[in-house]
């Protein structure tokens, strides 16, 4: 099992690039790419390159910052996510992905999370009149896929990272991946001893208490409103929960992947603006394609190098990127 | 031959006992007392008058009179606590303000546009407030929403200044600072820039960093921010925010209105989950206006996990308001506090408070302490390097005297039972009818 809590931090570029480990793992994620264009492609899905910067962006990253650019004397984003563009899309594409570069500088305490870079990627996938269980069954599927055919593939490099891939053996059983919902995890957190708000998001150290204790990826579902970000939908049935959907790796790896069905009725995102205290007017673009109508989704975004350090077992998620940003480390 | 620099015209607060608050901002604790050249020369007596003779009752609170009791438990447990008869040194004036550890139940209150007129002020009230120990609300207006860069860069001076002084001057384990943000706000991302600055850390990591949801404001209630900006502020605002050309089209000034932001119950408990979610390690303080249903959004604000609800009274605010809102808008401070009751949560409340006698009248109406604003920035506008302190000084020997009066040695034990008001002869205030009552 990873260490949580760690002071190892990245070396000087050239160490890091020349290091085995380094080339290893970026061997690795070369791996984990093409079995997710292969895996997606054959489910009928289109891959879009969606933009890098805009003038607004995901607002629901937990505590922190966007950053801002300078667009012609206009204050645009770079992209916290792609998901305003990914809703947008729907409009050319009823399925697609995209691997998408991520801003987001983290507070400084995810420094020593092993799991937080300040640039990273995702495989963002979107998929129009899909059910959250649509897209947690894709999400499962592209996970699996992507680790039969890495270690298929890459088996060299993983036994130089001295990854031992019978961990994987439940994940390829082909045994489905369990869904608990968030009220469970909380239940399950208190039981442990873990204070854990009902009302939030599972903290970090919560997300590696429960991901140490599964054998292989399981799915976390309902997040309350209030946890979330605007575009994930709440459920009619039961206000107050959201139908979407976390996947957690094994081994305390903590989280992978967030996804869920998304909010399109106009009034419904504008009130859900409201409340997680986003001023429409600055989404002026979004709100106009909304209130033309784009269609129902659901979708998700696997965070890659987080992925990447799931299957190479590494101890840092800084070291399957060539150039990590550490949060609050000036890096190149 | 160079020119002497000029000091820029004293601070106005007209309708506000300026005069009082300056002279405690130059004497300190004596000045609490009647003029010292007077004694044994000669006689004094009620005056049925408030603290500030050249100034009008404000509001019902003002009217309303502590009333020490003649027996006294609790100066019995405390004799008998002390093995000696108690003294007003005797009361312990520490207190939680929203999450954090206060020397007095006092607060720096959140100044408004006469804040971006003068930074200076701003930080030497902080500074101040830091060494006192109490926690300090910083404004919304501190932080424009232009510019490309982190704190320093996008806010100016104004905010990283205020950080620094309070946290430079603060003792360790005391206070705290609770930086404000409104719907306009989000946009300029004051809580994000602040949560993962350096600057801010020492603060956030022995837990003194809260942020306060402004819902609304004491001066216009159901208003937004408003400001005056020159022309070429004004060009740069004009993607933000509505300008309006008020003063005709010849003048260089324009009026900047900020949205006040929409809500209902789900928005204001949705969004305090949100800052709780993604901001778990700072304290969430929500401010709301005098509002008719002050009592509901207290209650909703608690409720969802707020660790202190602010309430400004009508007769609060620093900044430029219509005078009409002034003259008729919103609740008077002693009617907020009647419809709340007894709060669920950590109540702070704000409006002409400047003495001890206002600031005890409130404690025992439910609040857990009171906000200096104005008052605030006329001390350090007098002195700059000890007004505050010496206004302060004041005001916590007053309380002191008036607790212990009441029998009480702490500001929690204070109740509704330690008034009695004037205008209905009972110690609860009277009732409104029901047609305009509740909330």
């Amino acid at each position: 099992m990873p260490t949580t809590v760690d002071t190892a931090l990245p070396p000087s570029p050239r160490a890091h690039l020349s290091s085995p480990i380094t080339r290893a793992a970026l061997r690795v994620q070369h791996e984990v790419l093409a079995a997710a264009r292969e895996y997606l492609t054959g489910q009928g899905c289109v891959e879009l390159l969606l933009p890098v910067i805009g003038p607004v962006t995901d607002p629901g990253a937990r505590g922190a910052k966007q950053v801002d650019v300078d667009y012609y004397g206009h204050r645009y984003k770079l992209m916290t996510s792609a998901i305003l563009y990914k809703q947008a899309s729907l409009i050319a594409f009823e399925r697609f992905f995209t691997i998408a570069p991520n801003v987001r500088l983290e507070p400084l305490e995810t420094s020593s999370t092993s799991r937080h870079l300040a640039e990273f990627h995702q495989i963002d996938v979107e998929l129009a009149g899909a059910s959250r269980d649509d897209a947690m069954t894709i999400a499962e599927g592209t996970v699996r896929h992507i680790v039969r055919r890495t270690t298929e593939r890459a088996g060299a490099e993983l036994a130089t990272l001295g990854r031992d891939t019978g961990a994987f053996v439940d994940l390829l059983s082909g045994n489905a991946f369990e869904r608990r919902t968030h009220a469970a995890a909380v239940a399950d957190l208190h039981e442990l001893g873990h204070p854990q708000s009902p009302d939030a998001e599972i903290d970090w150290a919560g997300e590696a208490v429960l991901s140490a204790k599964a054998s292989r990826p399981f799915f976390l579902t309902d997040y309350p409103k209030g946890s979330r970000g605007f575009y994930d939908k709440e459920s009619r049935e039961r206000p107050g929960q959201l139908r979407n959907f976390d996947l957690l790796a094994a081994e305390g790896f903590g989280e992978l992947c967030s996804g869920g069905e998304r909010e399109h009725d106009y009034g419904t995102i504008i009130a859900r603006m409201r409340e997680t205290g986003e001023n429409p007017a600055k989404y002026g673009w979004y709100l106009t394609l909304v209130r033309e109508g784009i269609p129902a989704s659901a979708g998700f975004g696997l965070g890659l190098q987080r992925l990447t350090r799931y299957v190479t077992g590494l101890d840092h998620v800084w070291q399957t990127t060539g150039y990590p940003k550490v949060p609050g480390m000036v890096a190149p | 031959m160079t020119a002497p620099a000029r000091r820029p015209p004293p601070l106005r607060a007209d309708g506000f006992p300026e005069r009082a608050v300056r002279e405690r901002a130059r004497l300190g604790a004596g000045a609490v007392f009647p003029r010292r050249a007077d004694y044994g020369r000669a006689l004094f007596g009620a005056t049925g008058q408030p603290p500030a003779a050249d100034q009008p009752p404000a509001d019902r609170l003002d009217l309303a009179r502590l009333v020490p009791p003649v027996f006294m438990p609790e100066r019995l447990e405390k004799l008998i606590e002390l093995a000696r008869e108690p003294l007003h040194t005797d009361v312990d004036l520490g207190t939680d303000v929203g999450g954090f550890r206060s020397a007095l139940p006092l607060y720096l209150s959140a100044f408004g546009s006469t804040q971006v007129a003068s930074a200076d002020l701003g930080t030497a009230a902080s500074r101040q407030a830091g060494a006192l120990g109490i926690p300090m609300v910083i404004g919304e207006n501190v932080v424009p929403v232009n510019g490309y860069g982190r704190l320093a860069a996008t806010a100016g001076r104004g905010l990283i200044d205020r950080i620094r002084a309070y946290a430079g001057a603060v003792p360790d384990g005391l206070g705290g600072v609770a930086v404000q943000q409104s719907t306009e706000d989000a946009d300029a991302e004051v809580w994000n820039l602040v949560y993962s600055d350096p600057t801010a850390l020492p603060l956030l990591d022995s837990g003194r960093l809260a942020f306060e949801l402004k819902v609304g404001q004491g001066a216009k209630p159901g208003l937004g921010g408003m400001t005056l900006v020159g022309e070429p502020t004004a060009a740069r605002l004009a993607e933000h925010f509505a300008l309006e050309g008020v003063y005709g089209p010849a003048a260089t000034t324009v009026l900047r209105c900020a949205s006040p932001g929409t809500f209902t119950d789900e928005i204001l408990r949705q969004q305090i989950r949100l800052m709780r979610n993604n901001f778990p390690r700072a304290r969430v303080w929500v401010k709301l206006p005098p509002g008719r249903d002050v009592r509901s959004a207290a209650q909703v604000a608690w409720a969802a996990g707020a660790d202190a609800v602010t309430v400004d009274g009508a007769e609060g605010g620093t900044g430029w308001a219509p005078s009409a809102f002034l003259a008729g808008v919103g609740l008077p401070l002693a009617e907020c506090l009647r419809r709340i009751g007894t709060p669920a949560g950590c109540l702070l409340v704000s409006g002409r408070v400047w003495e001890g006698l206002r600031a005890v009248k409130c404690l025992a109406l439910g609040a857990r302490a009171t906000g200096l604003g104005r008052a605030a920035l006329i001390a350090v506008d007098e002195d700059a390097r000890s007004g505050l302190a010496r206004l302060v000084a004041c005001l916590a020997l007053e309380t002191r005297l008036l607790i212990s009066a009441l029998g009480k040695y702490r500001p929690g034990a204070l109740s509704a039972e330690d008034l009695w008001w004037a205008d209905t002869g009972q110690a609860e205030p009277a009732a409104l009818p029901a047609a305009v009552g509740g909330g």
